[in-house]
């Protein structure tokens, strides 16, 4: 048997766990308190001073004894009430490629000028601390634990709180509604070999053997002529020789074909190859189009082919096979 | 018993633009009523569906009615931006460069499929509509008043269009989509014969002043703290919302809050009620809002979904 | 197995280091509740705690590295050697707190983690306790008081409050303390009293309790008299006798051996007392002094259950007095005391040790040569030290081994137990059966509260003579050297040079003054918090209706008391919502009725008025008008422009007469 899962289960009955949409507020009913350990160090402590005070006749010991009980007790009122009312909701969370942190940006508020302290977010990934004390409201920047790529929905997240005195742990649990995009891993491996297009007269298109953008370390298929034989004689020995990199936009194309990868590797290898090659292919500016097994996108660059082509490898599957 | 709210009727002109506005428009009450907001509340707007729905009809009723001026212009890919700005000629007999002015020198314009110009060209037209100037060969030139702007749009994936930018859509400040006739107006426009002469035979309602008086009332509509409140939190609330990439804007919330003023006015109030707000918020709201996850953006579905997740202060 | 409780994972909701800045707090509060002990513990002690603190402060100034484990380990178990070798044990209550001090100084130079401050405040909490085994006085109360906010406020800078202001922080942990002082006040009234010990006490438990002792020296009551203390407090139900009649008696000595008296055991018998006056009722507060005797005026009549009264009229009560305890008694200042007395009491009455002290003996054979009747030899006695230069003081000449001959013809200078001595022996030696009593003589009102304050200095010690038909009769033979400390007291009665602690003086008027009302102060704590017995809390409890207080109701009670505590904290510190403007009062009353009437005719949080009101008008026409009036009413208060007040007044009664007509049913 499965006893994660079936504590996952059990965990979701018991907190009455569901996504939730929009913003949530801490009712009564949502906040959980139980001491902590030096609650129940304060308790014993309080136990045995209390035998103490009785052993010896102490009136002032007893007061003592009751004046920490009736701390302990406002301290649990304390604690319970730096959670009650407060806000939470889910921002965004920027996509990732797997194995990266993802960070969800939660929004906090609160109906009310008392300010919250010490207010521990935890989506898994390491708890971060959140205070309210200005007027407005605050945003958190929260670790998300890693994922294998695709949708993921968004994880269980707890808030809690042991402020003011550490004898009370109170926690709330939070399931947002809301799915965040991972994209494979990227593999670094050479790009498969650019086919120049002639150029077309066409007005954007500049010559990519023009524009002068700065100087990168020589590769081995570099022309001759592109080396910065100046700059390589200020240079220690030891370095690769400068070349000269010259950028133009579209001068060269390239398709990164499900077909070009190298024979042996299995799905989720395949698909980081690819994500390794449209970043590459990205930073060098490059013309570049995506196809697999029933998807063909079409050439292009920027921002948002990039998204597109890195979205297409996050949620591709092989045809006949489970969603990932 | 009367009603204490101040439910008194809109300017009778005004009115009687609603009402003349119907009659040639079929079934489409709310948009038209969308649309005059929108002038009342000295915006412009933008009209997104497909060929042959009344597009051009509602612009070019709603300026018979006014009494305003009306050119259009039909947006091509090969236009360049001096056709609709207008351009300096070499007059002879002057020796002197003589301005002849373009199209939009108008007081309503209907800027037709938008989107097959080349982003150059509509920049032009956009920079006009906010400055309410042309800047041409160093001159600058008002544009006369008022100023109204109607543009449609094609559905972005048509073929050869260029979609406006994120940062000129929120020029726009509502954004409509006229639709079907339902089946009784269509039954309607069918027998009656085409709208073309009922608009020619449209006789205006108001003059242009009487226009800028109406606009100046609804500046003066009455926008309480727990409205601006209400404002506050659905921007708030827009910006915070997953599902988008980014919120609404501060200068989108001044237009939320002035289209309201306008349709609270189009009610006869001179308050803003939340109910206001509400009505023009899929209009106002959808084209500013992109999705995070793929492109496009919010439909009204959606839109009104996150309307529902902000309660009222 | 890949498994672990769900919550075992986010346990620690704050990063564990400590943080840097708390700790001159953690500092400030060793000292606080570590300090007074130094009062009481051994110097070397002291030293070690202190140079270890100072060492801490050292290290965390210039941010350098905690010193390594072994030497700590080093340090500890020395001082651990040394406190056996101080105390002997390592379980007793002295040595028990030296223990706590130590642990306290030690885990300083241990705090890595921010749990090791939490344990450095638990202990902190608990050292706070151990003060009271020294003083239960108002002082030490209120400096536990702040002492303990310190500590609190420390707890809070350790989690989470370490960037606010300190005032802040004290702030906040006072308003905790002062909540938690109505659930003390409870617990303290309700809580079932145990009267203590649990076990057995270590023997040093009661040391140094003053008092008088069992025995009597010469010098011995002018030691006690220097000592300014409260004896016990007395409330008198009625008029208090004149001071010349206060004789509190104490132990009553009767063995006479190298010039110390003592008390020997004698069977018990019931004492016959005849009254020949009203009786005295009142109530006393006895200060502990590790003795059984209690201190009655003379002669009681009626004693406290618990406590007995001997043949010698001398009360004694089970144990001895450990704590501050209280009781009742009822006197007569006039009686019969045993007019038949046992013959062993009277033999015993007559016992002198052989050889000594033959002038004095020589002098009352004389005296009885002269006049053999007790009666007057008593006289002659009492004559004999008025008229001869006798001197009442406290620097009385030590005295040899025949004390009372020195004194009666050489030094003639001395004290209440010099003078009650020498009459005792001058006494037994003419044949008269007399003894020594011991006990404080009068008091002083405290015009503050209207008690009477008897001090150690008001001890006393005065003589008994057996007369035939008169049983034994009260002589004070200090009354006829002088008068004074009998009428007025001992500071009228000695010479103005005589030392005397500076509050026993009754020149200073305004330092007078003051003592009263500080005493007052002192006496109300006594009666009222300190003397919180469990007679006491059954007294209170059955006048609060429990009439038969058990552990079992008094629990309920508490539990009771605890739980609306507790609820009033949260209603209190929960509860507090904005104040809603009165057209939303209103408005809210009519979508909680309007909901009443349908489940889905709830107005959802995004509905506007207007919008609400048609829906509900759609769904239940009659109401429709009803309805869309109270929407029109309410968004034009709400979101109309300002009205002028006799407007908005009329709306807003217009609005709530409209709500009160809705049905409260959903109509057929």
């Amino acid at each position: 048997m499965d006893l994660r899962a079936q504590a996952q289960r059990w965990q979701r009955w018991l907190f009455r766990l569901q996504p939730e949409g929009g913003a949530v507020r801490l009712e009564r009913r949502r906040i959980y308190i139980l001491p902590t350990r030096s609650g129940l160090l304060y308790a014993l402590a309080l136990v045995v001073m209390l035998l103490g005070a009785i052993n010896y006749d102490l009136a002032l010991g007893h007061a003592l004894v009751f004046l920490l009980a009736g701390l302990g007790l406002v301290a649990m009122v304390h604690t319970f009430r730096n959670l009650l009312g407060l806000g939470l909701q889910a921002g965004t969370v920027a996509p990732v490629f797997a194995g990266e942190q993802a960070r969800l940006t939660l929004h906090l508020d609160r109906p009310d000028p008392r300010p919250r302290r010490a207010l521990a977010l935890d989506a898994g990934a390491g708890p971060i601390l959140a205070e309210l004390e200005l007027p407005d409201s605050s945003s958190v920047s929260l670790p998300l634990p890693p994922q294998p790529r695709g949708y993921r929905p968004l994880p269980r997240l707890t808030v809690a709180s042991v402020y003011p005195l550490g004898l009370f742990r109170a926690w709330a649990y939070f399931l947002p509604a809301a799915r965040h995009l991972v994209y494979p891993a990227p593999l670094s491996s050479p790009l498969p070999r650019a086919r120049s297009v002639p150029q077309a007269g066409d007005s954007r298109g500049g010559n990519g053997q023009e524009d002068f953008a700065g100087l990168r370390p020589r590769q081995p298929a570099d022309p001759l002529r592109h080396i910065a034989w100046k700059a390589a004689a200020r240079e220690p020995a030891e370095r690769p020789l400068p070349v000269k990199h010259f950028a133009g936009g579209g001068a060269e194309e390239i398709r990164l074909d499900w077909q070009d990868l190298p024979s042996g590797c299995d799905v989720e290898q395949g698909l980081s190859l690819l994500t390794g090659w449209v970043l590459a292919a990205e930073a060098e500016g490059l013309s570049y189009g995506l196809q697999l097994p029933g998807v063909d996108i079409p050439r292009g660059s920027g921002p948002a082919h990039r998204q597109r082509c890195l979205e297409t490898l996050a949620l591709w599957s092989p045809p006949g096979a489970r969603q990932p | 018993m009367p009603l204490p709210a101040s439910q008194t009727s809109p300017g009778d002109g005004i009115a009687a633009v609603l009402d003349a506005a119907n009659r040639v428009i079929l079934g489409k009450d709310t948009q038209v009523r969308l649309a005059l907001a929108c002038l009342l509340a000295r915006g412009h707007l933008l009209i997104e569906d497909l060929p042959g729905v009344g597009k051009t009809t509602l612009a070019h009723t709603l300026a018979r009615l006014l009494g305003l001026d009306f050119q259009r212009i039909q947006f091509t890919s090969d236009m360049l931006p001096a056709d609709i700005l207008g351009v300096s000629i070499f007059d002879r007999e002057h020796a002197d460069f003589r301005f002849l002015p373009g199209p939009i020198f108008t007081q309503v314009v209907l800027a037709d499929e938008i989107n097959r110009a080349t982003p150059k060209t509509q920049s032009a037209l956009l920079e006009a509509m906010e400055e309410h100037q042309v800047t041409a060969e160093g001159i600058t030139r008002p544009l006369p008043e008022p100023f109204f702007v109607i543009a449609t749009q094609n559905p972005a994936h048509q073929v050869g269009t260029f979609p406006l930018p994120e940062s000129q859509l929120d020029r726009f400040l509502l954004r409509l989509e006229l639709g079907y006739p339902d089946s009784r107006a269509e039954r309607a426009l069918l027998e009656s014969g085409g709208r073309r002469s009922q608009v020619a035979a449209l006789t205006p309602c108001l003059t242009p002043p009487a226009l800028a008086g109406f606009q100046d009332e609804v500046e003066r509509v009455h926008a309480a703290p727990p409205l601006l409140d209400y404002v506050q939190a659905l921007v708030e609330a827009s910006r915070r919302a997953p599902a988008f990439r980014h919120g609404l804007s501060p200068r989108a919330a001044l237009a939320l809050l002035a289209v309201s003023r306008a349709w609270a006015y189009l009610a006869g109030r001179r308050q803003v009620l939340p109910e206001d707000v509400q009505a023009v918020w899929p209009a106002l709201a959808c084209h500013r809002l992109p999705l995070a996850q793929g492109s496009g953006h919010a439909s009204p579905e959606e839109a009104l979904a996150l309307l529902r997740g902000v309660a009222l202060p | 197995m890949n498994w672990r409780l769900p919550w075992r994972r986010q346990r620690r909701p704050l990063p564990s280091p400590l943080p840097h800045s708390v700790l001159p707090w953690l500092l400030l509060c060793a000292l606080a509740t570590a300090g007074p002990h130094t009062l009481h513990q051994p110097l070397w002690l002291t030293a070690i705690a202190g140079l270890v603190l100072a060492w801490r402060a050292w290290l965390w100034l210039r941010q350098l590295p905690l010193p390594p484990r072994w030497l700590l380990s080093l340090v500890s178990l020395g001082s651990l050697a040394a406190i056996v070798v101080e105390y002997r044990t390592l379980l007793g209550r002295d040595a028990g707190v030296s223990l706590l001090v130590l642990f306290l100084a030690l885990k300083l130079m241990e705090l890595r983690q921010r749990r090791d401050g939490v344990v450095v405040l638990m202990l902190g909490y608990f050292l706070l306790l151990t003060h009271y085994f020294h003083s239960q006085s108002i002082p030490t109360g209120l400096w536990m008081l702040l002492a303990l906010v310190l500590l609190t406020a420390t707890l809070l800078r350790l989690h989470g409050d370490d960037r606010a202001r300190p005032l802040a922080s004290l702030r906040y942990a006072g308003v905790l303390t002062l909540q938690a002082l109505p659930f003390m006040l409870v617990l303290y009234l309700l809580f079932p009293r145990i009267s203590g010990p649990l076990w057995g006490l270590p023997r040093d438990a009661h040391a140094g309790l003053s008092g008088l002792s069992e025995t009597m020296a010469p010098g011995s009551l002018a030691n006690l008299i220097q000592n300014g203390s409260i004896a016990f407090r007395v409330q008198f139900q009625g008029e208090t006798p004149p001071r010349a009649q206060l004789y509190w008696r104490g132990p009553v000595l009767d063995h006479f051996a190298d010039g110390v008296w003592r008390a020997r055991f004698l069977p018990h018998r019931k004492p016959q007392v005849e009254a020949r006056g009203p009786e005295v009722a009142y109530v006393t507060t006895l200060e502990p002094h590790n003795q059984r005797w209690l201190l009655a005026l003379d002669s009681p009549t009626a004693v406290p259950a618990e406590a007995s009264i001997g043949h010698d009229l001398q009360v004694l009560a089970p144990a001895p007095l450990t704590s501050r305890s209280r009781q009742a008694f009822r006197s007569v200042l006039d009686y019969r005391h045993n007019r038949q007395e046992q013959p062993l009491v009277l033999q015993r009455a007559l016992q002198l040790p052989a050889e000594r002290n033959p002038r004095t003996r020589e002098l009352a054979e004389q005296w009885r040569r002269a006049d053999p009747r007790p009666a007057s030899l008593v006289q002659r006695a009492l004559a004999h030290f008025r008229q001869e230069p006798f001197f009442y003081t406290l620097r009385a000449p030590l005295l040899g081994r025949d004390g009372v001959d020195e004194f009666l013809f050489a030094t003639r200078r001395g004290f209440c137990e010099h003078y009650a001595s020498a009459f005792v022996v001058l006494m037994r030696a003419a044949g008269v059966p007399a003894r020594v009593v011991t006990g404080y003589q009068g008091g002083d009102i405290n015009p503050v509260d209207g008690y009477l304050t008897v001090r150690q200095s008001d001890a006393h010690a005065w003589a008994e003579v057996w007369l035939e038909d008169q049983g034994w009769r009260r002589v004070d033979p200090t009354s006829a050297i002088s008068p004074a400390r009998i009428e007025a007291g001992i500071a009228a009665a000695l010479p103005d040079d005589e030392a005397l602690p500076l509050l026993a003086r009754v020149d200073l008027d305004w330092l007078v003054r003051l003592r009263h009302r500080w005493e007052a102060a002192n006496n109300a704590w006594n009666q009222w918090v300190l003397g919180y017995t469990p007679e006491r809390q059954r007294q209170l409890l059955s006048r609060l209706g429990l009439q038969q207080p058990d552990w079992r109701n008094m629990s309920a009670a508490l539990a009771a008391a605890c739980g609306l505590l507790l609820l009033l904290l949260t209603l209190w510190s929960l509860g507090r919502r904005p104040r809603l403007a009165p057209e939303e009062r209103l408005w809210q009353r009519f979508c909680r009725r309007s909901a009443r009437l349908a489940p889905d005719l709830a107005r959802a949080p995004w509905e506007g008025p207007l919008a609400y009101g048609r829906r509900l008008g759609e769904r239940l026409p009659t109401l429709a008008p009803q309805a869309e009036a109270i929407a029109g009413l309410y968004a034009t208060l709400r979101y109309g422009p300002p009205l002028a007040p006799r407007d908005r007044q009329q709306l807003l009664e217009r609005l709530a007469a409209c709500i009160r007509e809705l049905p409260s049913r959903r109509p057929s």
